[in-house]
């Protein structure tokens, strides 16, 4: 599958060496967030780097530990992450490990740690679970209201999400489940996850660039008999996800600007497209 | 990895042992760091102290601001260890990322004028082994090296002169008279060999 525009997964190890220059790196993370091969090859090289460290490990001057010791006593720690920021962080990183387990499937390696391989225990026990999918379809969900923090405040609401959150975790659970991830050149990202046994495709976008308020990102599942609208992109938030249903291979997902409202059918040249190939 | 005690800290402690990078209880040990224990700090000095500084001197060469720049990363890691996730990666990886970015970050500062390009036209590729002291005990380490020493030369010398140099890859393919794309490809395939070949985990 091709999955990744290979000008930018091709930093992965640049990256990973700190041999990108500041704005080169601003734009690989803006990238790494929406790239879960990215981030789980980043992952491994950096342990790789780290062992690049450990071969140039020196002896230390003497004086050095009892300075740091010292400075310890005189400076504060930061407290932890909590709330509903480590609970979204967490679950977007078990989405990425979902995502990176799908890509790295049959290719696992042996850890070099105790901890990572409980780690790694537990994040194959949460992939086998498909609850804890939902859970995380659900927090996503959330995310696509108001980026995490939004309250779901009606019954009403809070049933539509949770039938949401299960056609999503449908899509994200099924066995041939695949990536596709586009940047629109304008700014923002695509990430699309495409069932073609459930017909299904989850689309969401990040960091699209703002629109002005009379205008609005619509989706549409595009192909050679025309397009068909999914939804609207919610324009408050930097993070969108739609769910497509319906698709077949050879249909593009397709977002494009429209006046506020939507339109029936497309009326200016997608800012970006991403083709289904299942 | 929750269910070590008290004991072992101070055994982990007393016997760092050789194997830097598969230390068991780092995350641990930086879970109880995250909580004040100075103690487990002490620990987790002891077991990358060494790597720290070394890297950071590989970059920056020379041993006064080395030293200084070894005493904020590991401080960092004391201030800072409550938001260490083990589930993105190991304890090594964590600080050990900090320090090389910190070096790095620190010579690109001080370098953004001209003296950067005098010594990228001076200094020459071969240099990378020379600096004194290398602690030869970690099996980890001599690993690291065969692994690197298994790569092409083209992969080899552009992760050298980018993690040891401290070089923009832009800076590797000048020095290394090759296309910016070139160096871009070798440094993430050679990186690729060298992880499958140390078998970290992806």
């Amino acid at each position: 599958m091709k999955a990744l525009p290979d000008n930018m997964h091709v930093l992965t190890g640049s990256y990973a060496l700190d041999a990108l220059d500041a704005q080169e790196r601003a734009e690989f993370e803006r990238h790494l967030q929406h790239c879960p091969s990215c981030q789980a090859e980043v992952r491994g090289l950096r342990e790789t780097a780290a062992r690049l460290a450990i071969a140039r490990a020196a002896r230390p001057p003497a004086q050095m530990e009892q300075r740091v010791l010292a400075a310890t006593y005189r400076t504060r720690q930061l407290p932890p992450l909590t709330g509903a920021r480590l609970r979204w962080g967490l679950r977007r990183t078990r989405v990425a490990q979902l995502f990176a387990g799908w890509l790295a499937a049959g290719q696992s390696r042996p850890d070099s740690s105790q901890a990572s391989r409980s780690d790694r225990g537990r994040g194959n026990s949460w992939l086998r679970s498909p609850r804890l999918i939902g859970a995380v379809a659900a927090a996503s969900v959330v995310a696509a209201v108001g980026l995490g923090i939004t309250q779901v405040s009606t019954q009403h609401q809070l049933d539509s999400a949770q039938a949401r959150s299960a056609a999503i975790a449908k899509v994200l659970d099924a066995p041939d489940a695949r990536i596709e991830d586009a940047s629109a050149p304008a700014g923002g990202a695509v990430t699309v996850v495409v069932s073609a046994l459930q017909h299904e495709a989850l689309v969401t976008t990040r960091g699209m660039s703002p629109l002005s308020s009379s205008r609005v990102y619509q989706v549409w599942v595009m192909n050679s008999s025309g397009a068909r609208s999914v939804g609207l992109l919610a324009s408050t938030s930097h993070i969108g996800q739609l769910l497509a249903s319906g698709v077949r291979s050879g249909d593009q997902i397709g977002i494009t600007v429209e006046p506020s409202g939507g339109s029936p059918r497309p009326t200016t040249t997608p800012v970006v497209t991403v083709p289904l190939t299942t | 990895m929750h269910d070590m005690n008290r004991p072992e800290i101070r055994a982990a402690r007393l016997d760092p042992g050789p194997a830097v990078g598969e230390a068991p209880d780092l995350a641990f040990l930086l879970a109880q760091v995250a909580r004040g224990d100075h103690q487990a700090f002490e620990a987790v000095y002891g077991q990358l102290a060494g790597p720290v500084y070394g890297v950071v001197r590989q970059v920056l060469r020379d041993p006064a601001q080395s030293e200084e720049v070894a005493q904020e990363v590991l401080l960092e890691v004391w201030r800072s260890a409550s938001r260490f996730d083990p589930a993105r990666g190991s304890g090594v990886a964590w600080v050990l990322t900090m320090a090389h970015r910190r070096a790095v970050d620190r010579v690109r500062s001080e370098n953004a004028g001209s003296r950067r390009e005098q010594k990228v036209a001076s200094e020459a590729v071969t240099e990378y082994d020379d600096v004194a002291d290398i602690v030869e005990t970690s099996l980890e380490g001599q690993r690291a090296r065969r692994c690197l020493d298994s790569l092409t030369d083209l992969q080899g010398e552009s992760i050298k002169l980018a993690y040891y140099g401290g070089y923009s890859y832009p800076e590797v393919a000048q020095l290394l008279g090759v296309a910016l794309g070139t160096v871009k490809t070798r440094i993430r395939d050679g990186l690729i060999r060298m992880r499958d070949c140390m078998g970290v985990m992806a």
